[in-house]
């Protein structure tokens, strides 16, 4: 099981070259049955990464393309009248797929964006009075632009709570980019991606990964962090238990990642930047991005052991 | 071990200083070549360090040490004895900086010069000598510690600073010890050094050794009263008899060591005081007439001279009891009479015959003795430091041709004349007078106030002490010898510097005097605290207590202070509780005196891979540790704390030792 993971992240990394830490941390995100969010200009990868993901993983893809004047029906799906049955047939929209893409999910107003959230938070969707079950498993990738660019609607801190992770894929290396210069099109790549693991697989993965052992010593470290964030008054509010929570899944899922069935705090470290980074907000700027700043200040100041 | 651990620039740099600390207060005692000899090995050295120069051959060193064996033995006359032994202490001490070339080479070095340090006070012990020691002793503690630093450290101070307070800290051990811990008599004697109590009275005396006594300001002893102090002229520290006269010399009688002791009784008022004496190297003690001290190992002699069994030759405290009017030796026995009799069988006969002419005119002794101090007075006899030479009847050529001398001429003539006459009488030696210390409350007595004066006995009345140097310099009694020779201005003549010339000079005088007593202090206090001091002060303290409560005392004493230092020092309160976090800490200790400091946010992986990319020698242990660690404290695992600990005692045995110094950032 454990060399089939291996084979999906060296699978990935074969697409997108030079962001191991990244496809990583998503990877872990998903095995962690965590949304994740990545946030970063245009033209970076974010759709080639969530693609190459689904593929691997053997999941159903969808992509939405958020824009201003995208609707929740474009979203969650309509019942459309049939003339033959004389009844309202339910059309699921491209949340009904296994992995979705939320392109640019900032660019569409919030009414939609709730639309979307609520049914990654519910793993459900109600239209019409009907409740329907979103498949399982169900992923979401949404990418945003930085928020400083033009026609965004920032996402609510209630609703970045709700993704596991946030990341940044960044610029690729030299090395890296020579590469891409190089080699074929990512997106002619993307289709000659087999399936690794099927569902029956990835099901058991996750269903481990909570069985990572995290002992009291560990937990000790997790609360003294989440304690810090509370305390200092650097920080404009503290974690919510939901991103307690959320660290020590994605913490969990890294240790597993890295062929361990116990959790040390190396592992909390790893994935700390990326679990609360949106979920902090520096007190001497509460509207701004002081996320990681905050972020490095606990990796360096409270006592690991 | 192909490359022994070097020793690092600080502690060399250390080695140095101390060197030429420890070395400085003795170089008045070493002979010149040494100083060569040392600044030699010192450039030496530190070209080696330089790798300007090789370190030397065997040939050079083996060279090296015949020719400060030879050195040793041609400036010292052996290569034994206290004097020589020093000195080839010190030339090895020199050596083997040259030597030196691994960290056990330089703890030879260093704990040679605390003894180098140690052998200082066997020629001087004053109060300024030990103050400084302490600063040699701060640079060898400051070069232990940096043999334990890295060899890439740099500022020498921090070290020194450290030095400084380990000594510092030491000083409440030092002074329970130096109360408490009891004294031992020494375990072998030792010989005093060559060049130390040069300057004393000696068993015999030719006129001409009083006056080189005279030239000398250096102090013979102190003393102290119990309430008033007598009246100058009454101040007669006897030292020795001398009975025996060879017609030049006086000197002591075969008589004087014979076990017999004295006869006299008590009348009159007894004085108290103590004496500090300076080492002498001679066994007498020195007291007023009739003396009785409570010092062990001594005893009043039948010439009432006191006498220890040993000379003294370090300073020595003892009090006294004296009775001034006592009867002394009412009945003369045969032995002693014919001693205090003998004359050499000719010479001086002018003498001879004009104490025949004043024995007829004078049938009483009294009368005699009473003509004879007359003669001194009204005859044109002066007194003089610079008398002029005799011929071989000495005393026929003072009497009756120069005329001029001191005390030790008066009394030796005075005694001939006595004793040509028919009555016992002899030459007694010591000090007269002395000058009174206000600012300690007591009388300083100094080489220069040496003098002689004469006993005669009379049947019942025993001995009675004249002094024929009163007749002819009535102020050398009254007030002392500077205002006895102030015509002649020879008083301290070699000695320029000497502050005793200065007296005049009232702020002078004052700084002098209070010095003097702060010496006082710590010859009375400091070195004479031994065995009955002690004692006394201890039972003052604790009322009746016997060794086994002083050990008692001593070691709870040194126990509670221990224990103090070490609550202050480990701060249990604020100990780990968690073993697995004290383990940990441990950890992190070891790691951080190899500079790799543990940072907070650091996890045991983190912190272990850092260290062994640092220590790559020990990678494996500190990896093995962390391993464990974490299976421990992460996976669950059963593994036992004593397992931990056996792997970090392993990982301590892996890595170079090194002392921490004081550093802010693990705290």
């Amino acid at each position: 099981m454990r060399t089939k993971l291996d084979a999906c992240l060296s699978a990935v990394n074969q697409i997108l070259l030079g962001k191991e830490p990244q496809v990583r941390l998503a990877m872990a995100c998903l095995l962690a049955r965590g949304h994740l969010l990545i946030e970063d200009l245009p033209g970076m990868g974010k759709t080639t990464l969530s693609h190459a993901l689904a593929r691997v993983l053997g999941l159903s893809f969808q992509r939405i393309q958020f824009t201003s004047d995208l609707l929740p029906g474009d979203i969650l799906g309509t019942s459309v009248f049939d003339k033959d049955s004389g009844q309202f047939v339910f059309h699921p929209g491209p949340i009904f797929a296994e992995l979705v893409l939320a392109d640019e999910i900032n660019r569409a107003t919030p009414k939609s964006q709730s639309a979307l959230l609520e049914a990654m938070e519910e793993g459900q969707v109600t239209i019409e009075g009907a409740t329907r079950p979103l498949p399982e498993p169900f992923f979401v990738i949404a990418t945003q632009n930085p928020v400083s660019q033009g026609g965004t609607f920032a996402l609510p801190e209630s609703q970045l709570d709700r993704f596991l992770m946030r990341l940044s894929l960044g610029y690729p290396g030299k090395a890296a980019e020579r590469a891409l210069l190089l080699g074929d099109s990512r997106r002619s790549l993307l289709p000659r991606l087999e399936p690794i693991l099927d569902h029956r697989e990835l099901g058991l993965i996750q269903a481990e990964i909570p069985q990572v052992r995290a002992s009291d010593a560990l937990i000790d470290y997790v609360l003294r962090l989440v304690d810090a964030t509370r305390t200092q008054p650097q920080f404009a509010w503290g974690l919510s238990p939901r991103g307690s929570l959320a660290l020590l899944a994605a913490a969990r899922a890294w240790a597993f990642l890295a062929e361990r069935d116990y959790v040390i705090p190396e592992d909390v470290q790893a994935v700390l930047p990326a679990v609360v980074g949106h979920r902090l907000r520096d007190q001497a700027d509460p509207a701004g991005h002081g996320g990681s700043a905050l972020v490095q200040w606990l990796l360096r100041e409270v006592p690991a052991l | 071990m192909s490359a022994l651990p070097t020793i690092p620039r600080i502690s060399l740099t250390w080695l140095l200083v101390a060197q030429a600390l420890v070395i400085l207060p003795l170089l008045a005692h070493l002979p010149l070549w040494i100083l060569a000899l040392w600044l030699g090995c010192a450039g030496w050295r530190v070209q080696i360090f330089r790798m300007r120069a090789a370190f030397p051959t065997a040939w050079a060193k083996g060279g090296l040490m015949i020719a400060a064996g030879l050195g040793v033995y041609f400036s010292r006359g052996s290569l034994v004895g206290l004097d020589a032994g020093v000195v080839l202490l010190v030339a090895a001490f020199l050596l083997k900086l040259l030597e030196m070339r691994s960290r056990r080479d330089a703890l030879v070095l260093i704990f040679l010069g605390f003894f180098v340090v140690v052998t200082g006070y066997l020629f001087d012990d004053s109060i300024l000598v030990a103050l400084f020691s302490l600063l040699p002793v701060t640079a060898l503690l400051a070069a232990l510690i940096g043999l334990q630093q890295s060899a890439i450290a740099q500022r020498p101070w921090p070290t020194a600073r450290l030095a400084g307070s380990l000594v510092l800290q030491a000083v409440p051990l030092m002074v329970l010890l130096f109360i408490f811990f009891p004294r031992f008599g020494p375990l072998w004697s030792l010989p005093g050094p060559n060049d130390k109590g040069v300057t004393g009275l000696a068993d015999s005396m030719a006129p001409a050794d009083i006056a080189d006594l005279s030239r000398s300001g250096a102090l013979a002893f102190r003393a102290q009263f119990e309430g008033e102090v007598p009246a100058r002229s009454e101040l007669y520290w006897r030292a020795l008899t001398l009975e025996r006269f060879d017609g030049r010399r006086w000197s002591q009688s075969s008589l004087a060591q014979s076990p017999q002791t004295a006869q006299w009784q008590a009348a009159g008022e007894s004085l108290r005081y103590s004496v500090v004496m300076q080492p002498s190297g001679q066994p007498w003690l020195f007291s007023l007439d009739v003396a009785r001290t409570s010092l062990d190992s001594t005893r009043l002699m039948a010439d009432f001279r006191l006498q220890r069994n040993r000379p003294v030759d370090r300073s020595l405290l003892y009090g006294v009891e004296s009775w001034p009017q006592a009867v002394r030796e009412p009945q003369l026995d045969a032995a002693r009479r014919a001693v205090t009799l003998q004359l050499p069988a000719d010479g001086d006969p002018r003498t001879r015959e004009w104490a025949a002419q004043l024995k007829r005119e004078h049938p009483h002794s009294e009368q005699l003795v009473q003509a004879l101090l007359r003669h001194f007075n009204q005859q044109p006899f002066s007194y003089t430091l610079r008398p002029p030479r005799l011929g071989r009847d000495s005393i026929d050529g003072f009497l009756f041709d120069t005329r001029s001398g001191f005390c030790a001429h008066y009394a030796g003539a005075m005694t001939f004349v006595l004793r040509a006459a028919g009555i016992p009488a002899r030459v007694v030696a010591g000090y007269q007078g002395g000058e009174f210390n206000p600012a300690g409350n007591y009388l300083q007595v100094r080489q220069f106030d040496a003098h002689a004066w004469v006993e005669y006995w009379r049947p019942q009345i025993g001995w009675t002490r004249v002094d024929p140097t009163f007749q002819v310099a009535p102020e050398r009694i009254e007030q002392g010898l500077e205002q006895a020779l102030s015509d002649e201005q020879s008083f301290l003549e070699d000695s320029p510097f000497s502050p005793l010339r200065y007296r005049q000079f009232a702020w002078l005088n004052q700084l002098r005097l209070g010095w003097d007593n702060l010496n006082y202090g710590w010859q009375r206090w400091v070195l004479g605290y031994q065995g009955t001091q002690q004692l006394e002060l201890l039972q003052r303290w604790f009322g009746q207590l016997d060794g086994r409560l002083l050990a008692l005392v001593l070691v709870g004493g040194g126990g509670l202070l221990l224990g103090a230092l070490a609550l202050w020092l480990f701060k249990p309160w604020q100990r780990e509780r968690d073993p697995q976090q004290r383990l940990f800490r441990q950890f992190a200790r070891l790691l951080a005196r190899q500079g790799v400091h543990w940072q907070a946010g650091e996890g045991a992986r983190a912190y272990a891979a850092r260290a062994a990319g640092l220590l790559p020698a020990q990678a494996a242990a500190i990896e093995a540790f962390a391993d464990l660690y974490e299976a421990r404290r992460y996976a669950g695992e059963a593994i036992a704390d004593a397992q931990l600990w056996r792997q970090l005692r392993l990982l301590r045995r892996a890595l170079p030792w090194r002392l921490r110094v004081a550093d802010k950032r693990t705290q």
